[in-house]
């Protein structure tokens, strides 16, 4: 597994695209993440209010509350985790390098194991991040620093890696599937930011719809993701949220995983490369 | 003298398309062997499957006596086709992931690198070279490592006259250190300088297979000439031995009866007079018999 790696590394350490993509990544999320506070002072001086709240005093940062704040939006940024994996296999599959690298000696399995290799280690390195980047923010902002409330709601953390773990095998089967690189990216960019939303939202909301149909949105591959971690800004205004990762949707998440996985293998396998 | 290949029976159909059909062939250690057959023939297609990266309809291949695997492939070096590696990286860089995936050390990338003319260009990224750097690059890694089986689809595409002579020496002096050697090329001046066994195919299917020395001693075509062309073909004409007379451009190229041979043709000329300018038995080459082996399978197959 660390040779497979280190293949993956040895094809990617030298290539621009893939360094600006890293950086976008998380120069984007270090300005989102670290900026909240700015935000509130803005919203405060634009004369915002928050059904009588100061703005400032909300405590976005407070553990543990920061992890499931952090993970939230840290969600947003992995479209851009997965164009790093569509344009890593689908390169491989333009160039036939995916093709020599069988000839040579890799089996289609250790291949693919190699490029899971890369979507783990993208999936652990968002994540480490985030602990590090809430961990010092928080110790920044946060009213309360006892160790218990740091260390309280990290599964917020583990919800998140796989969330991006699941969503980039995800990429990987469209990126295999299709092939090229730029109909890749605009399907997968289309499909979690559009489509299915759009969809979702017709599903819950729309009265024409058949109450049977309804129950099916949670199972949505995107949607099942976007549940593992709730919307948590509505507890600053006193209304309920889920501030847990349920374990059925873990389970939904898994599920798909384990088919993107299968779709994945079963692709290679059949096809001539 | 063991086997390193086998093949048995192997079909592969693309739709309506035998690309392969029912080919059985059988290559020995140490033996240099050509591949043969028009645009579209199954060359490709039979060394796509072999290397396992194209799927087989039917049939069995074997490698060293067992099936293949990918510890198998790593001891082959092949080019199929295109020459494919990473445009951003370096020829040194490329050649280092090919040592990692064969779980080999780096030491033999420098030496290699010389070996194919490119150690100063070893640094510039694969996308700046031109066809035929491209080409050679393609037959360094395939020659990394130093494997005991080397596969070569058209290892000459693109090459200059003198990359061509370099490649063909190249074969030469690997073939000389006991390497089995599988080369698929249109050239067949090459395949016929270097190669000790070959296969022609045609639609997929294996239609002759023989040894190239085989087929380069059996010519009893003679060339003659003389100042007169004229008078020497009417001469000629009146030898009871003669079989056949082309008049090709300076010289005719004749066939006796199998028994005489060019003492007694040169008797008979000298005698009417006639003094040759040029007197020599032609080598039959492995093109002439490549197009008569194809002329004779189209005949059969209408
Ligand atoms: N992916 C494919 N899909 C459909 N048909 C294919 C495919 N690859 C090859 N073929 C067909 O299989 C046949 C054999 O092709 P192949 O590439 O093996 O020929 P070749 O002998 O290598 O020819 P060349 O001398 O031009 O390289 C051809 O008729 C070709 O059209
Ligand atoms: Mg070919």
């Amino acid at each position: 597994m660390i040779r497979l790696f280190e293949i993956e590394w040895l094809k990617l350490k030298n290539y621009k695209v893939f360094w600006a993509l890293i950086i976008t990544y998380f120069l984007g999320l270090i300005l989102v993440l670290s900026s909240g506070m700015f935000l509130m002072q803005f919203f405060k001086y634009k004369g915002a209010e928050f059904k009588g709240i100061d703005p400032t005093i909300i405590p976005l940062y407070d553990f543990p509350d920061v992890w499931q704040n952090m993970t939230y939006i840290a969600t947003f940024f992995k479209i851009i985790l997965a164009f790093i994996v569509i344009i890593s296999v689908t390169n491989e599959i333009g160039y036939r390098t995916m093709r020599q690298n069988v000839i040579e000696g890799l089996s289609k399995w250790e291949f693919l194991l190699s490029k899971l290799s890369l979507v783990f280690m993208l999936s652990f390195a968002a994540t480490v991040f985030l602990f590090f980047e809430g961990l010092i923010t928080g110790l920044i902002y946060s009213t309360v620093k006892d160790l218990r409330s740091i260390f309280s709601e990290l599964e917020f953390l583990a919800g998140y890696f796989l969330e991006v773990f699941t969503f980039l095998s995800f990429a990987l089967l469209i990126g295999i599937l299709l092939k090229r690189a730029g109909f890749a990216i605009v399907l997968i960019f289309m499909y979690t930011l559009i489509f299915e939303p759009f969809l979702t939202i017709n599903l819950e909301h729309n009265p024409h719809i058949y109450e049977s149909l309804k129950s099916i949105s949670p199972y949505l591959p995107i949607r099942s993701l976007n549940n593992l971690i709730s919307v948590p800004f509505q507890r600053y205004v006193f209304m309920e949220i889920q501030d847990f990762i349920a374990w059925k949707d873990v389970f939904i998440v898994l599920g798909w995983l384990i088919i993107y996985q299968f779709s994945i293998y079963k692709l290679l396998d059949k096809r001539d490369i | 003298m063991s086997e390193i290949l086998s093949i048995e029976n192997l079909v592969k159909d693309y739709g309506k398309i035998k690309a392969v059909n029912k080919l059985s062939m059988e290559v020995e250690e140490g033996s240099v062997y050509g591949l043969l057959g028009p645009n579209g023939s199954g060359k490709t297609t039979t060394l796509g499957i072999i290397l396992d990266v194209i799927k087989k309809t039917s049939g069995k291949y074997n490698w060293f006596g067992s099936t293949s695997s990918s510890e198998s492939r790593k001891k082959i070096g092949a080019i199929l086709e295109v020459p494919a590696f990473y445009p951003h990286l370096s020829a040194r860089r490329n050649l280092r992931i090919i040592t990692k995936i064969k779980g080999k050390g780096a030491d033999s990338i420098d030496e290699v690198l010389k070996l194919v003319n490119l150690h100063d260009r070893k640094d510039d990224p694969f996308r700046t070279f031109s066809l035929g750097m491209k080409q050679r690059l393609a037959i360094g890694a395939a020659l990394i490592s130093n494997p005991p089986v080397l596969i070569l689809d058209e290892p000459t595409n693109g090459l200059d006259p003198q990359g061509i002579a370099e490649i063909r020496k190249l074969i030469l002096q690997v073939a000389g250190q006991g390497k089995t050697i599988l080369l698929a090329s249109h050239l067949l001046d090459e395949v016929q300088k270097v190669c000790t066994h070959f296969i022609v195919l045609n639609k997929g299917r294996g239609i002759y297979s023989g040894l190239v020395d085989e087929v380069l001693n059996t010519s009893n075509t003679i060339e003659i000439a003389s100042k007169d062309l004229q008078k020497l073909s009417k001469a000629v004409k009146e030898f009871s031995h003669l079989n056949s007379l082309e008049e090709e451009k300076d010289l005719l190229a004749i066939q006796l009866n199998n028994s005489v041979d060019t003492h007694a043709l040169n008797t008979f000329l000298i005698e009417k007079g006639i003094v040759l300018t040029h007197l020599a038995i032609r080598k039959s080459s492995l093109e002439q018999k490549f197009l008569k082996i194809l002329e004779e399978s189209d005949d059969q197959t209408v």
